[in-house]
């Protein structure tokens, strides 16, 4: 298992993490930041559990993400 | 030179640097919302629902203000768009500043009066023709020579092209502020090495690092006498304020909407009291040099005239980020105003403040207070020295409130000798 987390109030709407991992990320029309799907809000700070299969996707969104918002850790 | 009115332009990166601008007598402010703008990475940002209270504000001062809404935009920002504008229009915020075609199309459909980015730097008359069927204000291209800015004004009179306002465009250049090693706008180093586009307002700025010079045949390190080979210093232009008003240019624009309050404090007092010199006939070189004086004092990579003189080539800034002469230290924060007597009580939370100190009080309302120290109490008696941990109460020039921080002001060098923390 994995846990990705998304600081979504700091996104700048680049779009990476979808060209990257587009089963788990989506923009949301409404305000132009990105949406981890399945996301949980908690005080600000998005969080899904995922299988591992997600795992590397995820890890290179993290990696451009240029905010440095996007976490994956696997549990 | 004509007498018109210039138009002296401060950034405000936040509600503390907006009431600074207002103090040292801005006539308009610029600033960003959300993530569409140039400073999109700055960790303090104003939200769409800050927008009437920064009209606000400003209204009651006669300030004008601009949105900057210049990042390039995606198909997926359109609806973000849309409702930044909606709401600038219904805020009554001046004009959006912008630079994606997307952008100037809405605002300009919907009534929004907008002014043209530097982002899409205009070099000449056609281009501006071009862009005054939708904006009134253009920012020209930072690497323009005031020769090639007067001809542009001179040719906007002459050829009479006018904005949707139905008055000549205006032409704005910037006066003072970083400047980029690339022709503005145009740089992908940071979205190259970090992914971080400039152009989405996330510059890592690569250009502000040291670099060497490896010949990979042999490995040799080519010897360098600087190593910050990228980057500029900053712009600085009351030395030729004259010059540059002369070029019929109607608004001035400071950079730094990521800058402190103090900076934008004391870069647009001493603009203001230059351009208001310049059209009383006193502006001379004490005066010039009093100003760079204090521009000195605060944030900056050494200064230069930019393009504007026409050099060919960029000066380049040889050292560690800012060479200040001063710099503030962060003592405590604000807790109670006696208004009958003007007496502010703070509390010292780090160092210690001596009588003769400089200090600077900072705040979202109370905006930018600089004083000395000749008077103050710690528990009703009068003290040569308040430590941390101690309330202090000394009579300051205006009311302050709970949530101003206090700060130190010190020289740079003497920052290292600065007690150490336990």
């Amino acid at each position: 298992m994995i846990v990705i987390t998304h600081q979504r109030d700091k996104c700048i709407g680049c779009n990476y993490c979808i060209e990257l991992a587009p089963d788990r990320w989506a923009m949301s029309k409404k305000d132009g930041k990105c949406t981890l799907i399945g996301g949980k809000d908690r005080k600000g700070f998005y969080t899904v559990h995922a299988t591992d299969d997600e795992l590397e996707a995820n890890k290179e969104a993290a990696k451009v993400c240029p905010v440095k918002i996007i976490h994956v850790k696997q549990i | 030179m004509k007498d018109r009115k210039i138009e002296l332009m401060a950034p405000a990166g936040n509600f503390e640097s907006l009431t600074a601008a207002i103090q040292a007598g801005a006539d308009s402010v610029y600033f960003g919302v959300e993530q569409l703008n140039m400073r999109a990475r700055a960790s303090i940002n104003f939200t769409l629902d800050d927008l009437e209270e920064i009209a606000k504000r400003c209204g009651e001062n006669n300030v004008k203000t601009y949105l900057t809404l210049n990042t390039i935009i995606y198909d997926h920002d359109l609806s973000i768009v849309k409702t930044l504008v909606n709401r600038v229009k219904e805020a009554g915020i001046s004009a959006i500043i912008a630079s994606d075609q997307a952008v100037i199309n809405y605002a300009s459909s919907q009534g929004v009066e907008v002014h043209i980015s530097t982002q899409l730097n205009v070099t000449n008359i056609e281009t501006v023709k071009f862009y005054s069927h939708f904006a009134d204000v253009m920012v020209t291209s930072r690497e323009l020579s005031l020769r090639q800015v007067k001809k542009i004004t001179e040719a906007i009179e002459k050829e009479d092209v006018r904005g949707p306002r139905g008055e000549l465009v205006e032409i704005e250049i910037f006066g003072h502020g970083a400047l980029c090693m690339a022709v503005s706008g145009k740089c992908y180093l940071s979205l190259h090495t970090a992914n971080s586009s400039a152009n989405r307002g996330a510059c890592i700025q690569n250009c502000r690092r040291t670099y060497k010079v490896v010949d990979l045949e042999d490995g040799h390190e080519l010897e360098i006498d600087n190593e910050y080979i990228m980057s500029p210093k900053d712009l600085c232009t009351i030395d030729i304020l004259d010059k540059v008003l002369d070029s019929g240019i109607s608004v001035l624009k400071i950079e730094g909407r990521g800058r402190a309050p103090e900076y934008v404090y004391t870069t647009i007092q001493c603009y203001r009291e230059a351009i208001d010199a310049i059209n009383a006939g006193t502006y001379d070189k004490d005066k010039v040099d009093d100003w760079m004086q204090r521009l000195s004092s605060v944030y900056n990579r050494g200064f230069w005239n930019g393009y504007y003189l026409g050099q060919k080539m960029g000066e380049w800034h040889d050292t560690d980020n800012s060479i200040a002469t001063q710099k503030k230290v962060f003592l405590g924060k604000g807790v109670h105003y006696f208004p009958k007597t003007s007496i502010g009580e703070f509390k010292i939370e780090s160092h210690s403040l001596k009588k003769g100190d400089k200090i600077l009080i900072t705040g979202q309302t109370t905006g930018v207070m600089e004083m000395e120290i000749d008077q103050m109490m710690v528990n009703d008696e009068f003290v040569e020295e308040a430590k941390k941990g101690d309330n202090v109460t000394w009579k300051t020039p205006d009311r302050i409130r709970p949530s101003d921080k206090l700060y130190k002001i010190v020289k740079t060098e003497e920052k290292g000798k600065l007690p150490v923390q336990v």
